[in-house]
Formats: structure tokens, sequence, C-alpha cells
């Protein structure tokens, strides 16, 4: 992957992440969005179909579809079709527990969707104490009945030192279900920053996550681990920042940010009520800077600086990390240099009660 | 694949052009690819002239040598294989 044709940014993004809504009926404890309650002014459905012509303007080829949790929009399902008659492929992201069988029905017979299923865990004792008592049931069910109807999903799990000895579980779950295994780095993102220390790997671990990967190529991480390709034969994506360069996010009220996992105003471009999103996308001061910048300091004259390209700007900005110094858990640091803590978590809520949303047609 | 055939981007995957040539996306089997900028004459014809008349016409203009045809045709026929294209 030729980094240079990337960094300097394209027409329009190719990893858009659109946080349709911060309602959620979960409360997990790293929620990189700290999502629950729904935020005031959400783009309404009118608003949304707008954002998603103009994105079909833009030949964005699809979306990636977050929050909180997408389905408890009463829109979901009418939203997602729109965006598909249009031409944008939908990804979205479900903690599964509003997937009945009707819900099933419509993802099965839905084309140009792909759904990943949240799971922190390949058994209830370990997800539930990150997602809320009776989650793993809940998301188990939902693949329950994907998998049913034949459909391929993917489970997307965040990887953290509480299920790190699961992950040989995790990949025989998903290969059981003929589905994909997707892993995420947790990054202190949200409420992820009070529990990140408890929850991130030891370096230890992280060289071992490497080497597994390694060994199961067919895993996904959406480049969530590029900052380990240092280590030797880089993984498979694009090994770099690619924050306003070919990702970014919009929330739920229409703010325009660099990447998902900083939803804060230092990485806030504008917002879709004020200007278009293609004006946003290629004048905004700061997706401009972004696209001239790289990390400086001493990961350029590291030998390993062009397969990492000095790793993640949203670890480095939440843990106070200058963005020119490596990342805080660059390979070539040691455990001595981290904070590791092994605090009690949290207890997330329960699931909330939560009205199915309506299924057009 | 040969001088004859005619070939059109299939209608389940997009074309976006960019400042190395453009990006295509398979709606189909969701791969991206990255296409260089001496591919997207053959990419963005309608099918009404043949994979030789294009590079014909690209070697008389000076934008492309002749010699470069056979490496053309082998990536073209790769990209049909990937559905990318269709053969008319």
């Amino acid at each position: 992957m030729n980094y240079d044709l990337l960094r300097l940014g394209l027409s329009a993004p190719i990893c858009l992440t659109w946080e349709m809504t911060y309602a959620c009926n979960l409360r997990c404890i790293h929620c990189l969005s700290s999502s629950g309650r729904r935020a005031p002014g959400e783009l309404d459905t009118d608003e949304a179909r707008r954002l998603i012509d103009e994105w079909a303007r833009m030949k964005v080829f699809y979306i990636n579809v977050g929050g909180g949790e997408p389905m408890t929009r009463p829109d979901f399902f009418d939203l997602m079709e729109y965006a598909i008659r249009n031409g944008i492929g939908i990804k979205f992201s479900t903690n599964g527990t509003l997937i009945d069988r009707k819900a099933a029905d419509w993802i099965v017979s839905t084309d140009y969707l792909d759904v990943q299923v949240s799971l922190d865990g390949a058994s209830a004792d370990v997800n539930d104490v990150i997602r809320g008592a009776g989650s793993y049931a809940r998301a188990r069910h939902a693949m329950d009945l994907l998998a049913e109807r034949g459909f391929r999903f993917k489970i997307n799990s965040v990887v953290t030192r509480r299920a790190f000895d699961q992950l040989d579980c995790l990949f025989d779950m998903a290969r059981n279900y003929g589905a994909e295994l997707r892993l995420t780095r947790l990054r202190p993102s949200g409420r992820a920053k009070e529990v990140w220390n408890a929850l991130r790997l030891t370096q230890a671990q992280n060289r071992s996550l490497y080497a597994w990967l390694q060994d199961h190529p067919d895993v996904l991480t959406g480049d969530s681990f590029f900052h380990l390709s240092a280590l030797g034969q880089p993984l498979d994506g694009m090994n770099m920042c690619g924050a306003g360069r070919i990702v970014c996010c919009v929330d739920p009220v229409g703010d325009v940010y660099a990447c998902p996992f900083v939803l804060v105003p230092e990485f806030k471009a504008g917002n879709v009520r004020d200007s278009s999103f293609a004006e946003i996308w290629h004048d905004s001061p700061l997706f401009v800077h972004l696209r001239q910048w790289q990390v400086g300091g001493t990961c350029q004259e590291c030998p390993a600086y062009t397969k990492c390209h000095g790793g993640c700007m949203a670890v480095k900005y939440f843990t106070e990390t200058p963005l020119d110094d490596p990342d805080p858990e660059c390979v070539f640091k040691s455990d001595s240099d981290a904070v590791l803590t092994a605090l009690p978590l949290p207890t997330p809520r329960s699931i909330r009660a939560q009205k199915s949303p309506v299924l057009i047609g | 694949m040969d001088r004859d055939s005619r070939i059109r981007l299939s209608t389940t995957a997009s074309l976006r052009r960019e400042a190395f040539g453009a990006l295509v996306y398979s709606y189909k089997d969701r791969r991206l690819l990255f296409i260089d900028q001496r591919l997207l004459p053959y990419l963005t014809s309608d099918g009404t002239r043949t994979v030789g008349e294009i590079a014909d016409s690209l070697a008389a203009e000076g934008n492309i040598p002749g010699s470069r045809l056979e490496k053309t045709m082998a990536l073209l026929e790769g990209l049909r294989r990937k559905g990318v294209l269709d053969e008319l």
C-alpha cells in the first residue's frame, strides 16, 4: 500500500463513520462515544436523507453506521434502505439486543448490508463485566438468528486484558457461526479513558497479539493495530493514521470529526448544518492541516517508521501524549513505561428496555 | 480478453476518480481497488470501442506506448475475473 497515495487525502472518505445516535440501551464501560442518552438536536430524518444524498453525489462507496445503538432510531431501517437505494453500502455495528426475527429477516433480505455484532468476550462472565448483565446472551441470540438464516455477519470484539486468553475461543465461535471475526484496539476514548489502564493489553500481550494476527490472516482488524506493524511484517491495511485523510466521523448532531475515536473540539472540522459535508471534507482547516502533517520527533528516525507512521493519534490525545511522540503502546516501549492497573472496574448498567424500531414494509 | 474485446465497468462496481487515477469499489465482494490513471480510459469505457481501439488511440496521443498493451490486457483480465469489469 502506497502511503503517499493516501496521506494527502482523497476526494471522499473511504472509512466514513456515521454515529447515528448516542441513544443506547447498554452502558458499556469502554464506550468510545460515551453513549447512553440521546443527544438533543439529533439530525432528523430529512436532514439525514440530505446528508446521504450528498455522500451519494460524492461517490462515498459505503458508510460505517454506529452510535450508541443505531437500531434505537425509529427511522433506522428507512435510512439504511435509503442509503442503499442511492448506491451507498452499509456496514452497521450493533449490540444485537434489538435483532429479533423480523429484523434478522430484513438484514438477510437487504443487499449490500454488512452487520457486525459486538461481543467483548467468549463467555458471559468476561463479556458482561464490560458490556452489562445479559448482553452476552442477547448478542448470542442475535447471532443465532442471523446464522440460522445463513447470513455471514461479523463478530466485533474490543481486545482487552480480561478477554485476551479467549481469542482462540472467539475465533472458533466465529468459525462455527460461519462468521468473520473482527478485533478492535481498545483506545482510551469516551468512557474507556477511565478504564484504559485496567483493561489495556500488556506489551507482552501486544506482541502475542501481533503473532496471533499473523497466524490468523482471515481475522479482520480495520487497521486497528497498525502500531504493532513495527514488530515485523506489516499487518494488512493502511498502516497509518487515516484521520482527515481517508477517515472521518459524523456524529448524531452533524458535527464532523477527523476520527470516531477523537470526538473532541480540537478534532472537530465543522457541522453539516452550517456547511456542506463536501466543503468540510475538502476545505476545513483541520483536514487540510492533517493532510500536510506527519508524526515527527523521534518516530521519524525509527527504522520502523514506515510500518506504523508513529501510531494512533487518539491514543496519544487521551493519554496527553504529544502528537509527535511515539504511540503510548509503541512496541519498543516496555511495560515499565506504561501505567497498568488492576483497579476494580465500574459496573455497567443492565440492558434498558427498548421498544423495537418500526420496520418499514 | 483480446484486442477486440469490449469492456465496461460492472454494474456492481463503482469508480471514483482520484489524483492517482481512481478508486474502484466492488459492492459484490466489498473489495476496494486502487487504479492507476493509465487504466482509466479502459475502466471508463462505455463499451463502444474495443480494447485495441482504446490502446491505439492512447498510443497515437503519445499517452501510452503500444508496447504496454500486453501488460494492460493482463491487468484488465484480472479486473474482469474480480468482477469489476464486464466483457460485452
